[in-house]
């Protein structure tokens, strides 16, 4: 069973295409990572699939029902941008309103507990517009949290959130896709933070899905590479192309051997040709590194 | 071979929406200050009216609206067309406060975002409109109340007369209060079709509570009973000549418009983007 099945999903807004013909797939349980550039139809997507805005053509599936249906409606939980509360209502009672929207039997267990577990129980009593940035998003995925959600939605939640927030975000949606039967769809920029905990990606351009991959995928499709620092790093990249062929330099210098497997081997042709390797490591291509590379291969096709 | 079944998720009831819907835009009633200051408004203004009757002296230059105290409250005949301040103030300008203080509350739906929270769950358009309907309606009911008190203290303090036979009096408040539902109906679907100019709802909430499209009506076609099914011809018809039928058709006239304006607010917000 997939938790989100899109096809040919398009929106315009005036002139722009925002979506355009989006498939998606986001099986149960996933952490899907949704990524794409400032304006490439991500937010819109995710607010089709919350409802929040409509299609102009296309279906929306959520575990197997149409996204409109008021069954599923009641098991999502949602962070678009930011939470939408009353900024003169105390936290507490921004949540009580979402628990009543919710119809949460014990709605006072349920907030003390999510509220624990994003570490906001302390701004309980804060007036909404009293809080920081990073403690409002928090505050976003309490609420979101609220009445057990089968599927999160969360675009951009680790914005504006500090080391430790960014760490408690990486243990909730661990923790509730392993033990709490969810699925998370969550957009980012941050693309460091998204490789640790998702479990799929779908990468959007021009309202397109350009590519859909699970972590396994993107690991296999991520080469290993040798990495190393000589004290004559124009020259030792000159003589590595010479027995290498895809050789890169980075702007802090160190050099990049894509197509080498033994690090000694690299090392002791440049000590034969005198060079000095100050440093050699082996490691593997990020997923930063993978969507630039994809970004830039499709501009240079456009 | 295993089939995978989708899992079995309840739909909640109508009844379980309502109430909870209900005692979210009831709560955040109770507890926004704006729904005080109306109450306040709405019982300052007609005793400040009421009081203008004190200034009056003989051979001095201010003139009492009213000798009659009941007269804030309806005017003696259903007068469409107004020719001075005195025929015009009365319980219908709670009307224009209540669309001001509308346009507040659903405005701070969408500033705030909560439409976003709330549309994201499984909240029915129409649900919205008739919550928010009822809501508004109860508000602008009591500030009929407050302002019905506002007018009998400024009545007493300025020393006027209280001239009103009991039922037709009776029949002129419940009927302005009944038409409460047919008002903000009117204000909520104003709001949502114009949710994302603040400045422009609250206006055109002004100007559609004054009354100015059946004054002008009423100036073309005279005071003709046919401007009861408006919702300012029926608040106008609500006087201290009132009888039953009078309480009747503002109660007709107020659900009727409310079905029209819940329907027609449903259908925009169920076409157009929420948020």
């Amino acid at each position: 069973m997939n938790a989100i099945e899109i096809r040919g999903l398009s929106k315009r807004f005036g002139n722009k295409q925002a979506v355009d013909g989006l498939n998606m797939t986001v099986p149960e349980g996933a952490i899907y990572g949704f990524i794409g550039e400032n304006g490439s139809g991500k937010s819109t997507t995710e607010k089709m699939i919350c409802g929040l805005l409509h299609p102009a053509s296309g279906s929306i599936q959520l575990y197997g029902k149409d996204h409109t249906d008021d069954a599923i409606r009641s098991q999502i939980g949602v962070l678009i941008e930011a939470p939408g509360c009353f900024p003169n209502v105390s936290v507490w009672n921004n949540m009580l309103l979402q628990a009543a929207n919710l119809e949460i039997k014990h709605p006072e267990e349920e907030i003390a507990k999510v509220l624990k577990t994003v570490r906001m129980e302390g701004a309980a009593s804060n007036k909404f517009k009293h809080c920081s940035l990073g403690m409002k998003q928090r505050i976003g995925i309490a609420m979101a949290l609220l009445g057990h959600p089968r599927l999160l939605v969360l675009d951009e939640p680790i914005n504006g959130l500090d080391a430790d927030g960014m760490r408690i975000m990486r243990e909730i949606l661990t923790d509730i896709t392993q033990k709490g039967n969810c699925t998370v769809l969550i957009s980012s920029h941050i693309l460091g933070e998204l490789e640790k905990i998702a479990t799929h990606y779908g990468i959007i351009r021009h309202g397109q899905m350009i590519r859909e991959m699970t972590a396994q995928e993107l690991e296999a499709d991520c080469p290993t590479y040798i990495a190393l620092r000589a004290g004559d790093g124009t020259g030792a990249k000159s003589y590595l192309e010479e027995r290498y062929h895809r050789v890169a330099q980075e702007e802090n210098g160190t050099l990049r051997i894509y197509d080498a497997t033994r690090p000694e081997e690299v090392v002791s042709f440049l000590y034969e040709k005198g060079v000095t390797v100050s440093e050699v490591w082996t490691a593997k291509i990020s997923l930063e590194e993978y969507y630039i590379d994809l970004m830039e291969s499709r501009r240079a096709q456009a | 071979m295993q089939t995978v079944l989708a899992p079995d998720f309840a739909s909640p009831t109508l009844r379980q929406r309502m109430k909870s819907m209900l005692g979210v835009d009831f709560y955040r009633l109770f507890h926004t200050p704006m729904f005080y200051i109306f109450l306040a408004i709405a019982a300052l203004i007609p005793a400040m009216v009421s009081s203008m009757g004190m200034m009056a002296e003989p051979g001095g230059t201010a003139a009492a609206l009213f000798t009659n105290a009941w007269n804030i409250v309806a005017a003696d005949t259903p007068l469409y067309v107004v020719h001075d301040i005195g025929e015009y103030a009365n319980m219908n300008m709670v009307f224009i406060f209540g669309g001001i203080m509308v346009s507040i509350f659903i405005g701070h739906d969408y500033r705030s975002g909560y439409v976003k929270q709330l549309f994201t769950t499984h909240s029915h358009k129409s649900d919205y409109m008739l919550s928010k309907s009822l809501v508004c309606a109860f508000a602008m009911a009591c500030m009929c109340g407050t302002y019905l008190l506002g007018g009998i203290a400024g009545g007493l303090f300025s020393g006027m007369a209280f001239h009103a036979r009991v039922f037709p009096l009776l029949f002129a408040i419940l009927g302005k209060v009944v038409m409460s539902l047919g008002w903000a109906s009117l204000y909520t679907f104003l709001n949502v079709i114009l949710r994302r100019q603040f400045g422009v709802s609250i206006t055109s909430s002004f100007v559609l509570g004054t009354g100015i499209p059946i004054i002008g009506a009423a100036a073309l076609v005279g005071n003709s009973p046919l401007l009861n099914v408006f919702l300012y011809g029926s608040s106008v018809n609500a006087c201290l000549s009132s009888t039953i039928v009078t309480l009747l058709t503002c109660t007709l006239v107020s659900v009727v418009w409310a079905v029209i304006y819940n329907a027609l607010g449903t259908l925009i917000l169920a076409r157009s983007d929420v948020y």
